[in-house]
């Protein structure tokens, strides 16, 4: 049994996480720099707090409890929040948990990044490995903190050794409890695609990637792991899984439209027209990690609630 | 014989439904290749490579398993990419579907890179390349690239220079390499001048200048119904470091030049006529 601090608690991937950590019967202190709703059986169980990652409360989590495990999932996504704010709660605020894990010689800190800082290019091959270069921020800067995050727990892998860092880049997660950009998107009646262009496409459910999560956490493996579901599809593909209509948008077009029906940040509209399909060898290696979840079953229970609604 | 587009040869999907390929659930491999989907493009194909009526010898050398096919590159638009493969799928036994390595400006094309993809294409990178011969596909390439599609009807069954990229491949994965001359294709669109300022205009690498451009107009770039002769020859093995230095690699790919040069040269002895 062992006491985890899960950062992003306000979200449904943390939730989910914290399910699987208290039903093993480990202790789960849940941390996030918004408010919280009161958490229902059997997530009750969770103490949490709220504080900002980069302010000195968060501290006090520390000084109080003996953390021996830190699953740090809340990045903030590219909509959410200002640049400034992003960089100060995602990058510096990192950096300050990184400080106070080998402070208090926690054993173990595992940080959720993202598959979007590779970037959707059409000089990609495939599968993309984890040592390769980040091109998204060569025409995107304002995904930078998404990219200095994920260097920066990369090189903590070499500096903290005393603290084994994993980093997890997982493809488009998706699934009944989570509202990310690709998961709204799937709910919609029509949804759009880029005319001319379907990319081949992977996702990965909330409880494979919570599973990979409670897999790596409970190991001492350092690395860079990319998490995928089991089957790529072209995105069209994906949008007749979701049981939705699509429309074609000209890729002239795209930027000023999809963006605004999709709600997406500009970085994204590229991950409609060209692929970013990652390889997952090495996670599968290091902890013998296999998606359960079939890809139909993935998309179905994503947009199941939606459509409910719309009957 | 002429067919719609999107009916399906007959022969192509039996061909096609005998293909060793790895696809998910879904019917796709991770580059977006669809055998189902591929079929009906693969039948267009099938008129493309009838209207050249080609000739195949020597098909029984190709290998099964990881290969990859090396011919001559000519004619301006890539049919002799297109009859090569086709032949692979409808005259080899068992068929073969070579996967084809496409230049690095298609990708940004809209709706052309979706269509051939489907069809087995992937981006020429040489880390593309790498998995898919190491998944045991054959590949076809050709390693004059552009400069071999682009060249001018005064330089006609003359290679030009190889890439070095195939040989260090066929090196790293310990593939054979079956040399292939294409008898025809240099003949099919005629260019007597590369118009560079065009090409750079439309962002292409080459723009061909038909001498029957005056007379036909944008028909002048219809293919003439030359007769397509097909030479396969015998696996060449390689051995040696794949990151061995330029020239040491040069050497090796001087050899399998030399010998598409040598069957261009025997192919075109050979031919009697360029239309029969």
């Amino acid at each position: 049994m062992a006491r985890y601090l899960v950062t992003g608690i306000a979200g449904g991937l943390s939730q989910r996480v914290s399910l699987r950590l208290l039903s093993q019967g480990h202790e789960v202190i849940g941390v996030d720099y918004r408010e919280t709703p009161p958490l229902a059986p059997p997530l009750d169980g969770v103490r949490v707090v709220r504080a900002s990652y980069n302010k000195t409360a968060i501290e006090d989590v520390f000084r109080h409890h003996a953390i021996d495990r830190i699953l740090h999932l809340g990045r903030i996504g590219n909509l959410r929040e200002s640049v400034g704010k992003r960089f100060d709660l995602n990058v510096v605020g990192s950096q300050k948990i990184m400080e106070l894990a080998a402070k208090y010689r926690v054993q173990r800190m595992v940080v959720h990044s993202t598959f979007h800082i590779y970037g959707a290019h059409p000089s990609n091959h495939t599968p993309i490995l984890e040592d390769e270069p980040l091109r998204s921020g060569t025409e995107f800067p304002e995904i930078a903190d998404a990219i200095q995050l994920d260097n920066m727990a990369s090189t903590w892998v070499w500096k903290y050794r005393e603290v084994p860092v994993a980093v997890l880049r997982p493809t488009n997660v998706i699934g009944p409890n989570i509202h990310n950009t690709m998961s709204k998107a799937l709910r919609m009646p029509t949804i759009p695609h880029v005319a001319g262009f379907d990319p081949m496409t992977q996702f990965v459910h909330e409880d494979d990637l919570a599973d990979a999560i409670v897999l790596v956490a409970a190991s001492d493996a350092p690395g860079v792991y990319n998490v995928a579901g089991p089957s790529s599809v072209p995105w069209t593909k994906a949008i007749e899984l979701a049981g939705a209509r699509t429309i074609p948008v000209p890729a002239m077009l795209a930027s000023v439209l999809v963006r605004p029906l999709l709600s997406l940040p500009a970085y994204l509209v590229n991950f409609f027209k060209h692929p970013c399909v990652i390889g997952t060898h090495a996670i599968e290696r290091e902890f013998g990690f296999k998606p359960k979840v079939p890809l139909r079953d993935a998309i179905a229970s994503t947009v199941r609630e939606a459509r409910e609604a719309r009957q | 014989m002429l067919r719609l587009p999107g009916t399906v040869d007959p022969e192509v999907a039996r061909a096609v439904d005998s293909l060793p390929i790895a696809v998910n659930e879904f019917g796709y491999d991770a580059w977006g290749f669809s055998p189902e989907r591929a079929k009906p493009l693969l039948s267009v194909a099938k008129t493309i490579y009838d209207y050249f009526r080609p000739e195949v010898f020597g098909i029984e050398h190709l290998p099964q398993g990881r290969v990859l096919i090396v011919p001559n590159h000519a004619g301006q638009i890539a049919f002799d990419g297109i009859v090569v493969a086709m032949a692979c799928l409808l005259k080899a036994n068992p068929p073969c579907w070579p996967r084809a390595m496409v230049e690095r400006f298609l990708p940004r094309q809209p709706f052309l890179f979706e269509w051939i993809k489907r069809s087995g294409a992937v981006l020429g990178d040489p880390i593309n390349c790498r998995n898919l011969l190491q998944a045991d596909n054959a590949i076809l390439v050709f390693p004059e690239g552009a400069r071999g599609s682009g060249k001018t009807w005064d330089h006609r069954y003359r290679l030009v220079d190889f890439g070095r990229g195939f040989m260090r491949l066929a090196l790293q994965t310990d593939t054979p390499i079956v040399p292939v001359a294409v008898i025809g294709s240099e003949e099919s669109i005629v260019s007597v001048h590369d118009s560079k300022l065009i090409a750079k205009l439309i962002r292409a690498p080459y723009f061909p200048v038909s001498p029957l451009l005056p007379v036909l107009g944008p028909l002048a770039y219809a293919p003439l119904p030359v007769k397509f002769r097909l030479h396969f020859g015998e696996p060449m093995r390689f051995t040696g470091p794949f990151d061995d230095e330029d020239s040491a690699i040069d050497a090796k790919v001087s050899v399998v030049r030399d010998r598409v040069q040598a069957m261009i040269d025997d192919g075109l002895a050979q031919r009697k006529s360029v239309f029969f």
